[in-house]
């Protein structure tokens, strides 16, 4: 017994040291912490190119000229954009991770019973998304440029992980709590929903982007359309092979 | 395989034997030994004061300076088809990138109206020019600059002839656009303080004395702002393509150079000194220790890691 129980702590200290620094690490990139603020997305220099650069996006676009303007508002100098590795990328990078950051100041849910009745999580997953498109408004115009950006191969990993982290932190704060594979197809549904409405944005002439609004409401409700079916069906299909199962064995079959 | 190699050894000591008997000051023995051998580098001396190492070997401080100029003296007019022949014409790509990379030059329709006009471009161990004309062909055909300006600093008198001797057929050559100093990398005393936008070494800086004594240097001529970007012979991260990579550095650099340049010995030295060059983070973190901004993790592998491109911004 006893050399069980020591193998067991040695164990248990060896995981304990092994997990640590991992755990450590993760603190910072994964998990929603109320505690701690979280640490600035960008380090200061970039930061303050990046910023003032933003502020040229809406004439000059994501292009190196932004860039510059934005590094020489900033105390710098044209050369100074080489500070930033991917360049043009990362100026559309900074607008993704500010704004994805930005959403849970600019979105509050008041559910505390005074309005009456709780808000569900779809509505509140409809408002956060909405309100994250309604970001890309300053600089809708220029949004199709930042997507062919976004599509080149070299950034498109990159893309990808930043839009599934937005869908992340929108199923997040909406308070979505499901821990089985429903998280995946959340996220994955949610990922090319908003996906497909940025890309109706850029061409939405109406006015305050209502079009968007009923495009992005008509995409919901097929979703709801499309899992109704699909729970449906599964339900059908295992009516159906139950009873076929049954029949078969009153027939004598052996199953 | 081994009687091929063995001949091989044999015929590049036959070669070596014969560059000690014409020229005993540039006896490479110890190195000589290491080509036959192909081991790794001996662990340096630590802290012997006042040497360091010149390829494989250790030199007093004072004589490295004085080599290293005997090397490229003697390079200088093959330099380019032998960088040709020993990267297979990989170089020209590199430099091409790094320079593209950088995109020096103001276009004047983005520019304002008053401030500077062009980048002040300090390109150190740029002797025979490939970066300063390329640095030049960029700010004025991609960028519509006529103004950004090049000073091509090298400490060889004879690299910076034969840079001269090119200018000659750019459009740059008796502009003020571009500008041949000799000056050593550690006391740049014509540069002033903060004038300079940019400032590039490309295959240069593994030849230094003291890098960074260099790298404070960059730090003081550089405008707040500025970038150092240095162009270099790195180290390559997957272990079988090293293996090849240094069975070539070893065995086909200091052969080629024999036969194409008449000079073993500079060639040898050349391999020897890429493998002496500390890895790209022991790089960027004298970098950092200078003072500079690192862009990203502060490197650029180019060719899965033969050469690397560093840039460092010094702090507004």
């Amino acid at each position: 017994m006893a050399p069980v129980r020591l193998a067991k702590s040695l164990l248990g200290t060896c995981r304990a040291a092994s997990c640590r620094p991992a755990v450590a690490w993760r603190q910072r990139g994964l998990y929603h912490s109320y505690d701690y603020a979280q640490a600035p997305p960008f380090p200061p220099a970039e930061a303050a190119i990046l910023s003032s650069a933003y502020a040229h996006v809406p004439t000059h676009g994501f292009t190196i000229d932004a860039l510059k303007l934005g590094a020489r508002d900033a105390g710098y100098l044209d050369a100074s954009t080489n500070l930033l590795p991917r360049g043009v990328f990362d100026l559309v990078n900074y607008h993704l991770v500010t704004q994805r950051l930005a959403l849970k100041d600019n979105v509050q849910f008041f559910d505390n019973g005074e309005a009456g009745k709780k808000i569900g999580v779809g509505s509140k997953v409809r408002s956060l998304t909405l309100a994250r498109l309604r970001a890309n408004e300053p600089i809708i115009n220029r949004w199709q440029e930042a997507l062919a950006i976004m599509a080149q191969p070299t950034y498109v990993p990159a893309s990808l992980s930043e839009l599934a982290k937005l869908a992340d932190e929108i199923w997040f704060l909406a308070g979505d709590q499901s821990v089985d594979s429903s998280w995946y197809t959340k996220r994955a549904t949610l990922s090319t929903i908003y996906s497909a409405t940025e890309v109706y944005m850029t061409q939405d002439k109406s006015a305050d982007f209502v079009e968007t609004e009923q495009f992005l409401d008509n995409r919901l409700a097929d979703l709801t359309k499309v899992g109704g079916f699909i729970g449906a069906l599964g339900e059908w299909i295992n009516y159906t092979g139950h009873s076929t199962m049954n029949v078969l064995r009153s027939k004598g079959v052996r199953i | 395989m081994q009687a091929s190699r063995t001949q091989i050894g044999r015929q590049l000591l036959a070669g070596s034997k014969r560059r000690i008997a014409r020229e005993p000051y540039r006896c490479f023995s110890c190195s000589i030994r290491q080509a036959q051998q192909q081991t790794p580098p001996p662990k340096p001396p630590q802290d012997v004061r006042g040497t360091t190492h010149f390829g494989f070997e250790t030199v007093a401080e004072a004589l490295k300076e004085q080599r290293v100029g005997a090397v490229f003296s003697s390079v200088a007019s093959s330099y380019d088809s032998m960088n040709d022949f020993m990267s297979l014409g990989i170089h020209r790509l590199w430099k091409d990138h790094f320079v593209r990379n950088l995109n020096p030059g103001r276009n004047p329709l983005t520019a304002s109206p008053s401030g500077d006009k062009g980048w002040n471009i300090l390109d150190i161990a740029g002797g025979t020019g490939d970066i300063a004309f390329r640095m030049l062909d960029h700010a004025s055909t991609i960028n519509n600059d006529a103004h950004t300006k090049v000073t091509v600093a090298d400490i060889n008198p004879d690299m910076l002839t034969e840079g001269k001797k090119r200018a000659l057929q750019t459009p740059y050559a008796r502009t003020p656009r571009l500008k041949f100093v000799e000056a050593n990398a550690e006391k740049l005393d014509m540069i002033p303080d903060n004038s300079i936008d940019l400032y590039t070494v490309a295959f240069g800086i593994r030849n230094f004395t003291h890098k960074e004594v260099a790298l404070k240097e960059a730090f003081r001529v550089l405008k707040p702002g500025g970038v150092f970007a240095c162009l270099e012979f790195s180290k390559v991260n997957n272990p079988l393509f090293d293996a090849v990579y240094q069975r070539w550095s070893f065995g086909a650099i200091p052969l080629i150079g024999q036969l194409v340049a008449g000079d073993r010995d500079s060639y040898q030295y050349l391999v020897e000194s890429i493998a002496r060059f500390p890895s790209q983070t022991e790089f960027r973190d004298m970098i950092q220790d200078a003072g500079f901004l690192v862009p990203g993790k502060g490197w650029e592998d180019l060719t899965n890691g033969i050469a690397a491109i560093h840039k460092g911004v010094k702090p507004a």
